[in-house]
């Protein structure tokens, strides 16, 4: 069994006086595809936010590979190697689309207070950069302005980005969403080969994306973890079912 | 890229032989035009490539200009530099005061931001008066020009070509910057600072920096009119500087590179015209920039690029032409009518009134009476006709366009 890399501890977030996260533990494992279920409003995004440094923790820790990272600025947590994807897409909607990767790529380059080089003249970057266009499927619209692409392009775009820093550990906030059914299927085989190698959490409503991908799944209802399990584990378990249908019904 | 380089060349050599075509009075005219090309550029930097909204840049511009007065009167008037390279002192003080200001303002965003910038320069302009050491209280300071390496520095020619260097130097400069990782980060702010942060970029200190370069090179431009006009006064750090700029640059296109230079040049030309013809060219001024808003979002440049491009859609040249017949036709009307009414609430008017009731108003070339149907008839009359002429044929040009698809 491999170790954890990256472990939440009971996390607590609260807005005035509304909790949205409760006691919040989870272990995720060095290389696993993990992930978050639960009903609207559950707090999956929340987790994602507090994660990602977008929220500070009102309580608990967040640790990667033991280093706490819990109320880091959002770059601070990028540049240890965690990397996210929005809900609603956040690209650069006025740059070409390889603009965007190449804006996405450059980081990890150490390129930010950079002068005096031409972008166009930065090989590896603008390699990296073509590789992952390839890779998301929009090789034929390098040029095209990112915010006239259809929605799922952008989607697509936005996974692409994620990836673009080489992260440790991937949050993808249900980047299906708006996506044809060959779109899906084709992000999902995506999403797996990009994660190999790497940790990724996912938040998706689509259950056959979910049990097509993950290896366990965590269950939240009410900002608190229901429970953890393999797929299997999930599907039989009772208490996820009263959660759901509690919710649903 | 071949052909843009072609164009600059073409430009450049145009400038360089400026001199030898123009005369002195519009050779004193072109110095205003290039330093405020300078500063409009300067200021799209952090206005239209980083999309924050600066309403303090006088406060730069006139730091700029203080500095360089200070550093020519160094040493007893000997100068702290030779007067050639005065400008880097400018430079070098808009870079440290924009660091400054520009770490408390960037630590906000949008209107926010764009207040602190006003509630700087305000300060900074109301202070200044009381100052007298650092600012030579209202009168200013003046200076002189030092002769330097084998230049006079006494004819306008002379600071012609020194002006023309430092502008042309430092807009290529700016150029130049577009092209690198970082002048690509700051279209990354315009466009979605929120994402630079997750992707691991400190946009705080990005937003800094480029608050400081624009300042920097506002600075520059500041310290080329002190030399040029050899003084600098409070007036430089006048809210209607911040404004000028401002209008400069989203007439010419903010988000293009070359639009602030060539709407700050094209204004500070009309502005040299109009205002020996006309008492109402600031008024002239203000409809023109809003008419450029209004239909013209993207600057006189922006459009002009996006036609070429063809992202405005297809355009014939008839219709441009029957279009800008109309504009001329409405801008008569509307010129003769803000000249008339002008005239006839004007003071010397009033006198004339006094003396021998309602006279005729005289403008070009004909007498006016005040109460004549024709005389405010004509007027309406032009303004609508160019206005109806615009409106038929846009419909036409849209008629014409569905009947096509």
């Amino acid at each position: 069994m491999s170790r954890d890399t990256l472990v939440i501890e009971r996390l607590n977030k609260s807005f005035d006086e509304v909790q949205v996260t409760h006691d919040v533990n989870l272990a995720l494992r060095e290389g696993e595809r993990h992930a978050l279920i639960g009903p609207n409003g559950a707090g999956k995004s929340t987790l994602f936010h507090l994660i990602s440094g977008h929220y500070k923790p009102t309580s608990g820790s967040i640790r990667l590979d033991g280093k706490e990272i819990g109320g880091m600025d959002p770059a601070s947590v990028n540049r240890r190697g965690i990397a996210r994807s929005f809900q609603i897409n956040n690209i650069f909607a006025g740059l070409s689309v390889f603009e965007n990767l190449r804006l996405a790529v450059m980081r990890r380059h150490g390129l930010q207070f950079n002068f005096w080089r031409r972008v166009s003249q930065l090989r590896q970057v603008n390699e990296e950069a073509s590789d992952l266009l390839q890779k998301i499927r929009l090789t034929a619209k390098a040029n095209a302005v990112a915010g006239d692409l259809p929605y799922s392009d952008q989607r697509s775009l936005e996974i692409g980005m994620t990836l673009a820093s080489d992260p440790k550990v991937i949050l993808l906030d249900e980047p299906m969403a708006g996506m044809s059914h060959e779109e899906s299927d084709y992000t999902t085989g995506l999403i797996r080969e990009i994660t190999q190698g790497r940790t990724l959490v996912i938040v998706e409503h689509d259950m056959d994306v979910i049990f097509a991908l993950a290896d366990r799944i965590t269950v939240l209802v009410y900002g608190e973890v229901v429970a953890t399990g393999t797929p299997q584990e999930i599907r039989e378990s009772a208490r996820v079912k009263e959660a759901y249908l509690g919710e649903e019904a | 890229m071949m052909k843009k380089l072609l164009i600059v060349a073409i430009f450049l050599t145009l400038l360089a032989a400026l001199p030898a075509l123009v005369a002195e009075s519009m050779l004193n005219v072109s110095v205003q035009m290039l330093i405020a090309a300078l500063f409009a550029t300067a200021f799209a930097l952090l206005c239209g490539q980083a999309g924050m909204l600066s309403f303090g840049h006088a406060a730069y511009f006139g730091v700029g200009a203080f500095a360089t007065v200070h550093a020519m009167n160094a040493f007893g008037g000997e100068g702290l530099l030779p007067t050639p390279l005065l400008p880097l002192v400018g430079a070098l003080m808009g870079l440290v005061v924009g660091l400054g200001a520009g770490y408390f303002s960037t630590k906000r965003t949008g209107t926010y931001f764009a207040m602190i910038t006003l509630a700087l320069a305000e300060l900074l302009h109301s202070l200044a008066p009381h100052m007298r050491g650092l600012f030579g209280g209202e009168a200013g300071i003046s200076s002189f020009r030092m002769p330097a390496w084998g230049f006079e520095f006494g004819s306008i020619t002379e600071v012609y070509y020194l002006v023309l260097f430092w502008t042309v130097l430092c807009i290529a400069l700016l150029w130049g910057l577009t092209f690198t990782p970082f002048g690509r980060l700051v279209l990354g702010l315009r466009e979605n600072t929120n994402r630079l942060q997750f992707l691991g970029y400190n946009t705080h200190v990005l937003g800094t920096l480029v608050f400081a370069l624009s300042a920097a090179f506002t600075g520059v431009a500041g310290g080329l009119q002190a030399i040029h006009i050899e003084a600098a006064n409070y007036v430089f750090l006048d809210a209607h500087i911040s404004t000028a700029v401002l209008l400069n640059t989203f007439i010419g296109g903010a988000k293009v590179f070359f639009g602030p230079a060539i709407g700050a040049a094209t204004m500070v030309f009309f502005g040299h015209i109009t205002s020996d013809l006309t008492r109402s060219w600031l008024l002239y001024q203000g409809v023109i920039f809003i008419l450029v808003m209004m239909y013209l979002p993207r600057g006189i440049v922006g459009e002009t690029l996006a036609c070429y491009r063809g992202k405005a859609g297809a355009l014939s040249w008839m219709i441009l032409l029957w279009r800008f017949a109309g504009v001329l036709v409405a801008s008569t009307g509307f010129v003769l009518a803000v000249e008339l009414i002008q005239r006839f609430f004007s003071t010397d008017y009033k006198a004339e009134r006094m003396a021998d009731g309602w006279p005729s108003i005289s403008f070009a070339g004909f007498d006016w009476a005040p109460f004549a149907l024709g005389t405010w008839g004509l007027p309406l009359v032009l303004i609508t006709a160019g206005i109806g002429l615009i409106i038929y044929i846009n419909r036409r040009g849209a008629g014409q366009q569905e009947a096509r698809t």
